[in-house]
């Protein structure tokens, strides 16, 4: 008996190094990728930014100062300051605040929606399937900035106008990839075994079919961050975003716009912080897709 | 031939599905507006025979299915509507300002894809050299640019500073560089990595070597050959693409002050002048899904063999 039960302890003891050592191989994999490791840090300064705002700079992001408009780069105002006097810098950092949220929002919406019809569709087949790959084709003849720009436009401005204006059709891009995961899932063996044991198909959908979709979707969230913030940063320039006041990146490229021969720093600047964003999420996915899930393919 | 005939069946009746979907889509949009879609349309100062008349033009006092019936109707009539603002044919609005828009995806269509070659095969010839970093990282950079925002500094640079472009409007062939230019810098990207790793497949061929053996002059050997590979996956990123560049260049037109499609959408939403949103959106779906259709038949007819899939 004792012996058993030491074997036993012994075989759970390597399935959790084995689960471990799977974990350090897609690291070992994704730190060898130079590219990944520097977007891993773009980003991770970018969190930091919008975490530590109030603590990074002494200004506050709406304090206008009449006195003080346009002025240049200076010792005080590193990137100067707009038509209101306020502090440049000041605004791009909390505006990166305002990015994160928003790109974090529409990944979420559009990712939810998504791989649940991804499942339903790779998973049943059949009508749903039918169903499901039609309205991605419909959606999917509408360009992301067209749709986004007549639905925020209708609804209104606001945060999550944005997001729904943005997610109505980003979410066929998750469900094409999840979808193809899954039928490639649903013909492994493990899946059979479960299916010739008599395991009901919701029980099997999750345990094996999601926990075998999930590298997939996190590949798939790090792919659509840089459509997310680009389309944000599209709709806050055209005026369809958040709401002026408020300090986000595509509404300060717009009103600097006007001062492009007296103040330049202001849209520059504002478009190299939406640029390195981009760039170390276009990074990290790189890297995670070849880490995690070489099977996915940009596009 | 009888299962060419049904895949060509097939993908027709997929096609008319798709265009009524994106049709009630496009239909639906009107309604999506909280509050009354007339009175939003006409503004505050609207009296209540104006708001009733609207409201009995665009049938919009009928139920929902009779609404969109007559509408698409029309539609297919070749009438798509009286603008809420100009108070004219949504029609001729839009056969004013299509030029223009086409003019500028079109330029840029072509600007990307041999911009894209042309990286992509330099590239690959000089692969594992500084050139060929430099080439990846640019497609890097630009795929992480937002096109309205190159677009500017492109204006501020060549514009503004050097005056070597017009800055607004259209003033001949000269004002058409900067904008096609700021949507074609962030495409050429997307053809310049496909492109490069069939030039790297085809270098490594053996018949290359063979003709390089006998003494042909290699780089037009390689770029022939590698053309016609490269042929199917540049068509397919053309195909995926096209919605980004019609979209960059809706956003493009606002940045450079045209007055094309793009302009005529955005200005559109922001006068609450629905009829004109309704049509742009049709007629810019439509054009992506023939488009689509377009790269099918380009398929079949570069490689026989996937002409039934």
């Amino acid at each position: 008996m004792a012996t058993d039960i030491n074997e036993i302890r012994n075989e759970i003891k390597s399935l959790k190094q084995k689960k471990n050592s799977q974990l350090s191989l897609v690291w070992l994999r994704f730190k060898k990728n130079k590219l990944s490791v520097i977007g891993l840090i773009i980003i991770a300064i970018i969190f930091f930014t919008a975490l530590l705002a109030p603590v990074l700079t002494p200004y506050n992001p709406y304090q206008i100062d009449m006195t003080n408009r346009l002025s240049s780069p200076s010792s005080s105002n590193l990137l100067g300051t707009d038509a209101l006097g306020r502090d440049v810098l000041t605004r791009l950092i909390y505006g990166s605040r305002i990015a994160m949220l928003i790109g974090v929002l529409i990944v979420l919406f559009e990712g939810f929606i998504g791989i649940i019809f991804g499942i339903i569709s790779g998973f049943f087949g059949g009508l749903p399937d039918k169903i499901i790959m039609r309205l991605v084709d419909i959606l999917r003849s509408f360009p992301v900035i067209v749709l986004a720009i007549a639905i925020a436009g209708i609804l209104g401005q606001g945060l999550f106008n944005v997001v729904i204006a943005i997610g109505i059709v980003g979410w066929t891009t998750y469900t094409r990839m999840v979808r193809s995961k899954i039928l490639v899932i649903k013909e492994s063996e493990y899946v059979e075994n479960a299916r010739a044991i008599g395991e009901s198909t919701f029980s099997i959908v999750l345990r094996y079919v999601i926990p075998n979709a999930i590298p997939t979707a996190i590949v798939m969230v790090c792919i659509m961050m840089p459509t997310a913030l680009i389309a944000s940063a599209t709709l806050s320039y055209l005026g369809l975003g958040v709401q002026p006041p408020l300090a986000d990146w595509g509404s300060i490229i717009s009103s600097g716009r006007n001062y492009m021969l007296e103040a330049p720093w202001i849209s520059t600047s504002a478009g190299f912080f939406i640029m390195f964003t981009v760039l170390g999420f276009n990074f990290i996915g790189d890297g995670l897709r070849d880490a995690l899930d070489p099977t996915i393919k940009r596009n | 031939m009888h299962g060419r005939n049904k895949y060509i069946l097939e993908k027709f009746s997929g096609i008319i599905i798709t265009m009524i979907g994106v049709s009630l889509i496009a239909f639906l949009i009107l309604h999506l507006s909280p509050g009354d879609p007339v009175r939003i349309m006409l503004g505050h100062s609207a009296t209540e025979e104006n708001i009733i008349a609207l409201r009995s033009r665009l049938n919009l006092d009928r139920p929902l299915y009779v609404q969109y019936i007559s509408w698409i109707t029309n539609v297919i009539q070749g009438d798509l509507g009286i603008s809420i603002r100009y108070n004219r044919p949504v029609i001729d609005l839009i056969r004013e300002r299509i030029g223009i828009t086409l003019l500028l995806t079109g330029t840029a269509i072509v600007l990307s894809v041999f911009g894209g070659i042309l990286t992509g095969v330099i590239s690959a010839i000089k692969r594992n050299t500084w050139i060929d970093y430099l080439g990846t990282i640019q497609t890097m950079f630009w795929i992480s640019v937002p096109p309205f925002w190159s677009g500017i500094l492109l204006l501020y640079l060549f514009g503004l500073k050097l005056r070597w472009f017009p800055i607004t409007g259209m003033v001949g062939f000269r004002s058409l560089v900067l904008p096609a230019l700021a949507l074609a810098l962030a495409q050429q990207a997307w053809f310049a990595r496909p492109m490069r790793s069939e030039m790297l497949e085809v270098i490594n061929q053996d018949y290359i070597k063979a003709a390089k053996a006998k003494g042909v002059k290699n780089s037009l050997v390689i770029f022939k050959h590698a053309m016609r590979n490269a042929l199917i996956p540049i068509v397919t990123m053309l195909a995926l693409r096209l919605p980004w560049i019609i979209g960059g260049s809706i956003v493009i037109e606002k940045v450079f002050g045209w007055s094309g499609m793009g302009s005529l959408l955005i200005n559109s939403v922001f006068a609450r002048d629905f009829p004109v949103v309704q049509a742009i959106l049709l007629i810019i779906s439509f054009a992506v899904i023939f488009a689509n259709l377009l790269a099918d038949i380009l398929y079949s007819l570069i490689d026989p063999r996937i002409r039934v899939e």
